[in-house]
């Protein structure tokens, strides 16, 4: 649980970086401010979720150096 | 005889808005070469033209912009236009391109058993940025423009001749070249938050059917 907290925390520090001004649009979920999407994830919703896996996918891609081939 | 290209272009919400006139811009250009483009705009965006119209025209190849889930594809206000077990004969023949969420999760493989060439489209939620000064004029929107661009690659490659397998590999280094872009020193901090999303848009675009069809 430790741990999922952990990422939780990550994944909210992360999207603390996104610009006010900017929205996201996730398909027919509809669009979020950077705020929402934090709510989403600190609820460990269906999107709260979504926004975990990415950032999961792209640290795993950091590790595997995809952007620097 | 001129090849047919249809395309739906929802707007029922800012999601829609959004696609279909990045998608317009993007076939902008296709009504000078020897294609016929037939465009499903706003309320025409619906099951009953959409079927119509296949069945009338036979198109090469068909573009949907929508909403969408694993098993279907959406119009205008979110009518259900293809949905796995349904009606995906009637992509019988065609190569099509869902700028959709999932959809190539289901319905893409369930298109190419009931006779569909190829199916391109992503397994999982397509995502996007949008500013919020720009929210009325999606085409002025830069944000926008990092994703939307790439992903209509894929129509660019196509009608410039290249198989499904290479418009897909295009496709893929015009997000990767954005993303290499945001990893160099000259990017700004917001430009690299991008990255993730460009990445996830990258990897869970996918095809399935004949990689060396083309339209």
């Amino acid at each position: 649980m430790e741990n999922e907290q952990e990422i939780i925390d990550l994944v909210v520090a992360r999207l603390q970086n996104l610009p006010s001004d900017k929205e996201i649009s996730i398909g027919s979920s509809g669009e979020f401010t950077k705020e929402k999407l934090i709510e989403h994830v600190k609820e460990a919703d269906e999107i709260g979720k979504k926004m975990i896996d990415i950032e999961m996918e792209f640290l795993r891609s950091l590790k595997e150096g995809v952007f620097y081939e | 005889m001129s090849k047919i290209i249809l395309v739906t272009l929802p707007s029922s919400d800012r999601t829609t808005r959004y696609i279909s006139t990045w998608a317009q811009l993007a076939i902008h250009n296709l009504k000078s070469k020897n294609f016929k483009l037939i465009t499903l705009e706003k309320e025409r965006a619906v099951k009953i033209v959409f079927e119509s119209m296949v069945h009338k025209h036979a198109p090469t190849f068909i573009f949907l912009n929508g909403h969408g889930g694993s098993d279907l594809v959406c119009g205008q206000n979110n009518e259900i236009l293809i949905q796995e077990g349904k009606n995906e004969l009637i992509l019988k023949g065609t190569i099509s391109y869902a700028l959709s969420c999932s959809s190539a999760k289901v319905l893409g493989p369930s298109a190419i058993t009931a006779g569909a060439t190829s199916y391109i489209g992503y397994k999982e939620d397509f995502i996007f940025f949008i500013s919020s000064e720009k929210r009325t004029k999606p085409q002025e929107d830069k944000t926008a423009e990092m994703f939307l661009a790439p992903a209509n690659q894929i129509v660019v490659s196509l009608v410039k001749g290249h198989t499904v397998a290479e418009a897909i590999d295009m496709t893929k280094k015009y997000f990767l070249k954005s993303i290499r872009r945001f990893v160099s020193s000259e990017a700004s901090s917001e430009e690299r938050e991008y990255m993730r999303y460009l990445l996830w848009d990258m990897r869970n675009l996918v095809y399935h059917g004949n990689p060396a069809s083309k339209i």
